[in-house]
């Protein structure tokens, strides 16, 4: 499906309250662009929807896309976290540009640096970065969760660090997957080196998928915040030799590759990586109980 | 973790017997077995004279799912008796909802502070992918979801009656421990529906090793609290794994679960008089396998130290005739506590585990030594259960990585 084809002029016809529109980010499905209105900077997601998919424009079915951009829509609107991105002043909204129809809405421009950046720039985060990183990030799968939806695509690109106050928000709920709603796609998407086991368990996904699927993605984003190194990259040269890992292979632990981090936060990673979703946390609150002991023993041996 | 009476018809004084012992923690309460103005009285009457007990009720509300089953005092209660003779067609999910309503209901009401749990309705299934166990996942969920709304109840387990050949494909196992470690319960009490209702001790290795695995997951992995009903000698083995209670009573089909327990009987000769041993992991028949170890010089070896030794410490031939059934009873619950008492004490699970098998092989020795004195023993006392105990540590240590 393409992306839509915008110049920054379309965008001011579009949301004339904008003003210093800029284009920051093409995706596979969207186009953003940052602007700000009533002096506070956001960004606008640009998306082409896909009528032909669901038989026309007028179907009562809505196409993968709209379902998404809604999903993200709703998401942001129910939870009520500091880590999850919220909400612009504009909701979800279609239009036609140079006839095209267009889907689009607006959420907070999130100051600081996403994680992926991090990474290719600083290396690894400090102990009390690690913990601090996993709290947050459980409290955003928890806001998700008590809606019955995960967010299915937790990566380093998808985490930002605010600047003003370190605190870390999870981005990016296009792909936002609600266990209530039957009429909603199971096939797999996301981003395949942070899929969990069970997320390419195409028969069986829809009764194991929950938020422990986000909580090994979330292991995988600590065991690189940890070490510097993807946990199943290593011996791979395919995407498909990554997912045979992500099925099959146990990594080194944490603490192999970085001596001085304690056992228990060596352990806490290579749980939350547990092949088995009854080997991980059956709730964000155990999970967040071991943090805390490994943040008051301070987390290195 | 400490041991429990599993009760059912014959009750007398056993459990307040055990309870001043210090012998048993508390008791499952079976409604088959008791008339129903008797069981609610009693367990009021603990709550007052026990208040430390540990007491649930077992509703056994899987047995209305099973073909004319002889089902006892079950119809007094109307959870079951308005329920009873129910096939596959009959667990939509409406009357699922009312099942357990009015099984969670009776016990909320009825007992208050009283029960330690209440205590969720299932039925039985075979295997962990036929539709009998969704039906029981289902029943699970509704009960778990009708619990969140009341007003100040016990906590609550889960329960599930499992086949032990469910037990023989690993991958199911798994499913089916992802599937119910999403429960928001306190914990979970299994009980194991063996495959004979004679007197085998052990389990399958494999799948008793399996089922050790299972119960590790829930408790160790997701702190769940885990109760294993009819479990008898495996008690010391699912201490290692991390389960929080197992459960026992004085009759055979109270120590192992099988649908005999209701199914018509033929009546039968009484038992003959066995003694709880904890240095042979077993009980053997007083006459003539405990008089031969007597006559051999090596009964202080077979002892297990309680105060009724002193009935058979002359001379077990003779002193059969006071071996009563209460009596034999309270030293099982004597012998299986004493064990959960030695693993309980250690540390940490690898301790327990070291333990554990340190017992098994200690047994194995003992046995032999036996043999050599020309002690022999009937297969149904041992010690080819040792050996499949010891195949199943193996096979828990190897699934748990310990």
């Amino acid at each position: 499906m393409a992306i839509p084809q915008l110049t920054i002029e379309q965008v001011q016809a579009v949301i004339p309250s904008a003003s210093d529109i800029q284009e920051i980010d093409r995706g596979g499905q969207k186009i953003v662009f940052s602007g700000i209105i009533d002096g506070r900077k956001y960004a606008f997601k640009f998306m082409a929807p896909n009528p032909s998919q669901v038989g026309g424009q007028n179907s009562e079915f809505l196409d993968d896309v709209t379902s998404r951009a809604q999903r993200e829509v709703e998401t942001m609107e129910q939870c009520s976290t500091p880590h999850l991105v919220r909400m612009g002043p504009i909701g979800l909204n279609t239009t036609d540009i140079a006839g095209d129809p267009t889907i689009y809405f607006s959420e907070e421009f999130v100051e600081g640096e996403n994680l992926r950046s991090f990474l290719q720039s600083n290396g690894v985060f400090s102990v009390s970065e690690l913990v601090r990183l996993a709290f947050e990030m459980s409290e955003a799968i928890k806001a998700i969760w008590q809606f019955s939806k995960i967010h299915r695509d937790i990566k380093p690109g998808n985490i930002m660090r605010r600047r003003d106050n370190g605190v870390f928000v999870l981005l990016d709920m296009g792909l936002v997957f609600d266990l209530q709603d039957e009429s909603l796609s199971v096939c797999p998407v996301g981003t395949p080196l942070y899929f969990s086991p069970e997320q390419m368990d195409f028969n069986n996904r829809r009764t194991i998928m929950n938020f422990r699927s986000d909580l090994f993605s979330l292991g995988t984003v600590m065991y690189e915040m940890a070490t510097g190194k993807h946990p199943f990259i290593k011996g791979a040269r395919t995407t498909w030799e990554v997912l045979g890992n992500i099925a099959n292979a146990t990594p080194r632990s944490p603490k192999e590759l970085r001596p001085e981090l304690s056992e228990k936060l060596s352990d806490i990673i290579m749980r939350l990586l547990a092949k088995r979703p009854a080997l991980r946390y059956r709730s964000i609150e155990l999970f967040q109980r071991a943090l805390r002991e490994v943040e008051s023993e301070g987390g290195v041996q | 973790m400490s041991i429990l009476a599993q009760c059912g018809y014959g009750r007398g004084e056993k459990i307040e017997q055990g309870l001043n012992d210090g012998v048993i923690h508390g008791g499952i309460m079976s409604p088959r077995d008791e008339r129903k103005d008797r069981l609610e009285q009693a367990i009021q009457d603990w709550g007052v004279s026990h208040p430390n007990a540990f007491v649930m009720f077992d509703p056994q509300f899987y047995a209305a799912s099973l073909n004319n089953p002889r089902d006892g005092h079950l119809n007094e209660f109307d959870y079951y008796g308005n329920n009873s003779g129910l096939g596959r067609t009959h667990f939509s999910g409406t009357r699922i909802q009312g099942y357990v309503r009015e099984c969670i209901d009776y016990q909320h009401q009825t007992f208050g502070s009283n029960v330690a749990y209440l205590i969720s309705p299932t039925i039985l299934f075979d295997s962990f992918r036929d539709s009998w166990s969704q039906i029981s996942l289902n029943m699970a969920v509704e009960s778990a979801d009708y619990h969140f709304g009341l007003d100040s109840p016990q906590p609550l387990l889960i329960s599930l009656v499992i086949s032990e050949t469910a037990f023989q494909t690993m991958d199911a196992v798994e499913e089916f421990l992802d599937a119910i470690t999403e429960f928001d319960a306190q914990g979970f009490y299994i009980i194991i529906r063996r495959n004979s209702a004679s007197l085998q001790h052990a389990m399958e290795s494999a799948p008793f090793g399996r089922f050790m695995y299972f119960c590790h997951v829930l408790t160790t992995i997701n702190e769940y609290e885990v109760i294993v009903g009819y479990s008898d000698w495996h008690s010391f083995l699912l201490e290692a794994a991390g389960v929080t209670y197992t459960a026992t009573g004085w009759y055979q089909n109270l120590r192992q679960f099988s649908l005999a327990r209701f199914q018509p009987t033929s009546g039968g000769r009484r038992p003959l008089k066995r003694y709880s041993s904890t240095p042979l992991l077993s009980c053997p028949l007083i006459n003539p396998e405990l008089q031969d170890i007597h006559l051999a010089n090596l009964l202080p070896r077979v002892l297990s130290g309680s105060n009724h030794d002193s009935i058979i410490q002359n001379g077990p031939a003779a002193g059969e005739a006071n071996w009563t059934d209460e009596i034999s009873c309270l030293a099982h619950w004597y012998s299986l506590n004493a064990l959960s008492q030695r693993l309980s004490a250690l540390p940490t699970q690898a301790a327990r585990i070291q333990e554990a098998e340190l017992l098994m092989q200690n047994a194995l020795t003992l046995y032999t030594q036996l043999g050599s004195q020309n002690v022999y023993f009937d297969p149904m006392t041992g010690p080819d259960h040792i050996r499949e105990w010891r195949d199943s540590l193996q096979e828990f240590r190897a699934l748990a990585g310990l």
